[in-house]
């Protein structure tokens, strides 16, 4: 058959090693990571959360607002579930799509609950002497992050 | 590891005015549950006899600001609603912030730029230096 300029895609082709090597690579760096982790050598982590439905990129002592109200009090100590990637200076462990509880821990307190700065709201149709007015002013809560823990308890 | 952020609430009212009722029954009611629920905050009461000016509750934060939101023909539980709301509050002054998050270390890995992530200049080789 004669070769086209669509016989083969135009990217360059690669070619995938051998799955047994691979498999002892992985291993091999899964317990170096582990390692690391339970030496304690890493530096600051930063993890990217998914809260409030937006995706947030966090590390520690940082501040972050909502737009909503949350159900806890000004100073009580929230425990983040939902992350899905945690990174440090030489490694990272990204989620699929979640990381597991038992493996990173995020904590933050809620700093205040306060409103947002009133936004005006309003409905004007031209030559139908229609005009409403409505001054808008959205709760909105503060949370600072406080810690976040990694485990040693890859596989 | 928590700070409330008020530092003191003025009840100005006074007890004759008749738009002060909802004041006048805050302090007669509410104002002890209130006084017992924030332990950290001051509630001082202070009537001022005589037509004088307007009720106003004022908050005063650990940074200066000064609030006052005016209480007159405001219920109890309204006004009870207003001292929780302002208690939970800063002080920063209320106006558009730009950005819903704050760092003080915003990259860990490194910013990116540019040439992150391509190979360096000695080995790059030209698109015609590749036989076919």
């Amino acid at each position: 058959v004669a070769k086209t300029s669509l016989t083969s895609p135009p990217w360059p082709e690669v070619k995938l090693p051998d799955p047994v090597e691979e498999a002892k690579y992985h291993a091999e760096v899964v317990q170096k990571v582990n390692g690391l982790i339970a030496a304690g050598q890493y530096g600051r982590l930063f993890a990217v959360v998914h809260f409030a439905s937006k995706q947030w990129k966090i590390t520690s002592e940082d501040l972050i607002m909502m737009d909503n109200v949350l159900e806890a009090e000004c100073g009580d100590r929230i425990r983040m579930e939902k992350v899905l990637l945690v990174g440090a200076d030489d490694f990272t462990l990204i989620g699929r799509p979640l990381l597991g509880k038992d493996l990173v821990r995020v904590e933050a307190t809620v700093i205040e609950k306060t409103e947002s700065w009133p936004k005006v709201n309003m409905r004007f149709w031209r030559r139908h002497n229609y005009q409403r007015k409505k001054i808008i002013a959205n709760p909105q809560t503060v949370l600072r992050i406080n810690t976040i823990e990694i485990y040693p308890c890859l596989s | 590891r928590y700070v409330r952020q008020l530092q003191r609430l003025q009840l100005l009212f006074s007890p004759t005015a008749a738009d002060a009722r909802g004041a006048r029954q805050f302090v007669e009611e509410a104002a002890q549950d209130f006084a017992r629920q924030h332990p950290d905050v001051v509630l001082y009461v202070s009537p001022h006899k005589g037509p004088g000016p307007a009720p106003v509750l004022r908050a005063e934060y650990l940074n200066g600001t000064v609030r006052e939101e005016l209480i007159a023909s405001k219920t109890s539980e309204e006004i009870v609603q207003l001292a929780t709301k302002m208690a939970n509050q800063s002080g920063l002054d209320i106006i558009r912030i730009r950005k819903p998050f704050h760092t003080d270390n915003p990259s860990i890995q490194g910013q990116w730029h540019p040439l992150t992530n391509k190979p360096s200049i000695l080995t790059v080789q030209g698109p015609r230096l590749q036989p076919q």
